[in-house]
C-alpha cells in the first residue's frame, strides 16, 4: 500500500468535533464514537487483536472534542520503562574526531485525547504495529535498563514517516574519540522528546549523541536536542521521569 | 483539710519498707507521663519521619522509640521510690538463668529480627522465595519476632525470625527481567533447525511480553530415549511472570502442531533376534 493510499483511508491526526457520531480509521484497527444520550457518549475500539475497549463518557454539552495524535511509544504491551532502544538496521561508522547527521524512523503509538476547554485528557492509545512492539534489555539482567526494543531504518528527511507506525526522528552523532567508532544502536529515555504532527505525519525531537573519553572510559553520551517546527504538538501524558539523559558504554 | 495536709497524710501512711502512698503515686503519675509520651512520640514520628523510610525501618524505629521512653520512665519512677535493687542481684542471677532457658527461642528469634533489619535479604514487598520451606509470596513485614509472608494463594505464613534468618531466600525482584524456561521433545525424524525456527516465531508473534534482547534462547538438552529434547529459554520483565511462564508451553505446542512437528509419545523398539 502506498504512502498516498494509506493517507487517503485511514483518518488524520488533529482534532475532532462529535455531535452525532465519528468512525476513525487506522491500520487494522478501528474506533467509533457515538452521542448515546443528553451529554453522553459511548467509545467503541477494536484493534489487530481482536481487542475490544468500550467506554461510556460523559460530557458537560452535547458536542465531545477529541484530538488524535501520536504519542510515545511505551504503552503497548504494558507501560513498564521509559527507555527507547533503537537498533539500527546499517551500521554507522564515525571516523575520529567526526560527526554525522542522520534521520530514522521510531516507532509511536496513536493517542486518542479528551479537550476540556484547553486541556487533553488521555482517552485511549492505540498501536498500530503490535508485533513490533516488544521490549529489550540493555545491560545485564540484574542492574540493565528494560527499553521498548525496534529495529529501526534510516529515513531520507522529516516527510519519510510511515503514517501511525513510525516517526522521523533526527540523530546527530559526534565521535570525540581518537580512533574511529562504530554505532549500530543508541539507548536513550523518550520521555523528554516531544512529538509533532501534520496530516498523518509525525516527528520526534532528536537525540544527540557525543562519544567521548571520560577519564579511562569511552561512553556515548545521549541527550535530547529539541525540534524547532511549526507542525502541531502533540500532547503527552506519561509521566514525565527526572532522567533526561542516558550514557552507554561502547563495546 | 486543706490539699497539703491531704498529701502529708499520704507520705505518712507506710506500705512497706518506706514505700508510701505518696511516694506510689508520684511513681504512678511519672509512669503514666511516660506511656502518654511515649504515645505521643510514636505518633510524630509515623506522621513526620516514617513515610521517608521504608516500612520496615519506619516500624521498627517506632517500636524502639515507644518502648526506650517507657524503660527510661521506669527507671526514673524506681529512682523516684529509692528502690535498691542490690538485693535482687543473687536471686535475679539464678532468675536470669531459668528465664534463659524457658526463651531461649523467643530471644533468639529477637536477635534474628535484629541481625534481618540490619543485613535486609529483602524488603517490605519482594516477591521472594524460601526453597527449604517451599514458601513463596510477597514479604509483608519483618517484624520483631516474627517475619509475615503472603503467599500466591492469599494467605498470609507467619514464619520465626530465627528459621528466615537461617534459610535460602531467593528473591524474585531484584532483577530487571527474568527467564522463564520450558522443555519440549520432538521427534527424531524432524529437523532440529525447523523445529527452533518455528517456536522462536510463534513466540515472538504471541509473546508480547517476551525480551527481543536476549532473544529466546534453545539448547539441545538431550537425546531422550523417545525424543530430542530442546530446553527453550525466554527473558520477560520480572512483573510479569505471568505473561511468560504459564502460557510458554502452549505456545511452543502451537508452534510444532502449526509446523507439523511431531511431539513423540514415550516408545520403545522391540528388536527380535529370531527374525
Amino acid at each position: 500500500m502506498s504512502e498516498d493510499t494509506v493517507e487517503s483511508n485511514y483518518s488524520k491526526y488533529g482534532e475532532y468535533s462529535i455531535t452525532d457520531h465519528l468512525e476513525l480509521s487506522f491500520p487494522e484497527t478501528s474506533v467509533k464514537i457515538e452521542r448515546i444520550g443528553e451529554h453522553a457518549f459511548s467509545y467503541f475500539r477494536e484493534d489487530s487483536e481482536g481487542k475490544i475497549v468500550e467506554k461510556m463518557i460523559p460530557a458537560k454539552s452535547n458536542e465531545l472534542k477529541i484530538e488524535v495524535a501520536p504519542i510515545r511509544p511505551l504503552n503497548y504491551p504494558a507501560r513498564r520503562t521509559g527507555y527507547v532502544f533503537l537498533k539500527f538496521d546499517k551500521e554507522i561508522y564515525l571516523s575520529q574526531n567526526s560527526a554525522a547527521s542522520i534521520f530514522v524512523h521510531c516507532p509511536i503509538e496513536v493517542g486518542i485525547f479528551l479537550i476540556h476547554d484547553s486541556n487533553r485528557e488521555s482517552l485511549d492509545w492505540i498501536t498500530c504495529n503490535p508485533l513490533n512492539s516488544r521490549f529489550g534489555l540493555y545491560g545485564s539482567p540484574d542492574t540493565g535498563t528494560l527499553c521498548k526494543y525496534a529495529e529501526v531504518t534510516l529515513a531520507t528527511d522529516f516527510s519519510d514517516s510511515v503514517p501511525y507506525v513510525e516517526g522521523v526522528m533526527k540523530i546527530i552523532i559526534e565521535n570525540n574519540l581518537n580512533s574511529g567508532q562504530t554505532v549500530s544502536k543508541v539507548i536513550f529515555p523518550i520521555t523528554d522528546n516531544s512529538l509533532y504532527y501534520e496530516d498523518s505525519k509525525s516527528i520526534l525531537d532528536g537525540i544527540k549523541v557525543t562519544l567521548k573519553k571520560r577519564a579511562v572510559v569511552s561512553i556515548a553520551d545521549v541527550q535530547t536536542d529539541s525540534l524547532s517546527t511549526d507542525w502541531a504538538k502533540s500532547p503527552t501524558w506519561e509521566d514525565s521521569t527526572a532522567n533526561t539523559s542516558m550514557e552507554m558504554g561502547l563495546e | 483539710m486543706t490539699p497539703i495536709e491531704f498529701l502529708q497524710g499520704l507520705s505518712e501512711m507506710e506500705i512497706i519498707g518506706g514505700l508510701t502512698v505518696l511516694s506510689l503515686l508520684i511513681g504512678g503519675i511519672i509512669m503514666a507521663a511516660g506511656i502518654i509520651v511515649a504515645k505521643i512520640a510514636k505518633m510524630i514520628f509515623f506522621k513526620y519521619y516514617a513515610p521517608t523510610l521504608p516500612q520496615d525501618t519506619a516500624k521498627n524505629f517506632g517500636k524502639i522509640i515507644y518502648f526506650g521512653i517507657i524503660v527510661i520512665a521506669f527507671f526514673a519512677f524506681t529512682s523516684s521510690q529509692g528502690l535498691d535493687f542490690s538485693g535482687l542481684l543473687v536471686a535475679g542471677g539464678i532468675f536470669a538463668v531459668v528465664i534463659g532457658f524457658a526463651t531461649q527461642s523467643v530471644v533468639s528469634n529477637l536477635i534474628s529480627g535484629i541481625f534481618l533489619m540490619i543485613e535486609k535479604p529483602a524488603k517490605h514487598g519482594d516477591t521472594i522465595q524460601i526453597p527449604d520451606m517451599g514458601i513463596s509470596g510477597t514479604l509483608l513485614d519483618i517484624g520483631t519476632f516474627s517475619s509475615r509472608i503472603r503467599k500466591f494463594d492469599g494467605t498470609v505464613i507467619r514464619i520465626p525470625n530465627e528459621k528466615f534468618f537461617t534459610s535460602n531466600i531467593r528473591s524474585l525482584t531484584v532483577s530487571t527481567v527474568r527467564r522463564a524456561e520450558a522443555m519440549v521433545g520432538i521427534a527424531y525424524k524432524d529437523d532440529i533447525d525447523t523445529a527452533i525456527s518455528a517456536i522462536k516465531t510463534e513466540i515472538q508473534l504471541s509473546m508480547p511480553f517476551v525480551l527481543r534482547i536476549p532473544e529466546p534462547e534453545f539448547r539441545v538438552e538431550e537425546l531422550g530415549d523417545s525424543s530430542v529434547n530442546i530446553q527453550v529459554l525466554v527473558w520477560h520483565p520480572r512483573d510479569d511472570w505471568s505473561q511468560a511462564q504459564p502460557i510458554l508451553l502452549t505456545t511452543i505446542k502451537r508452534a510444532l502442531d502449526k509446523s507439523g512437528i511431531e511431539i513423540p509419545f514415550p516408545q520403545r523398539v522391540i528388536w527380535d533376534a529370531e527374525k
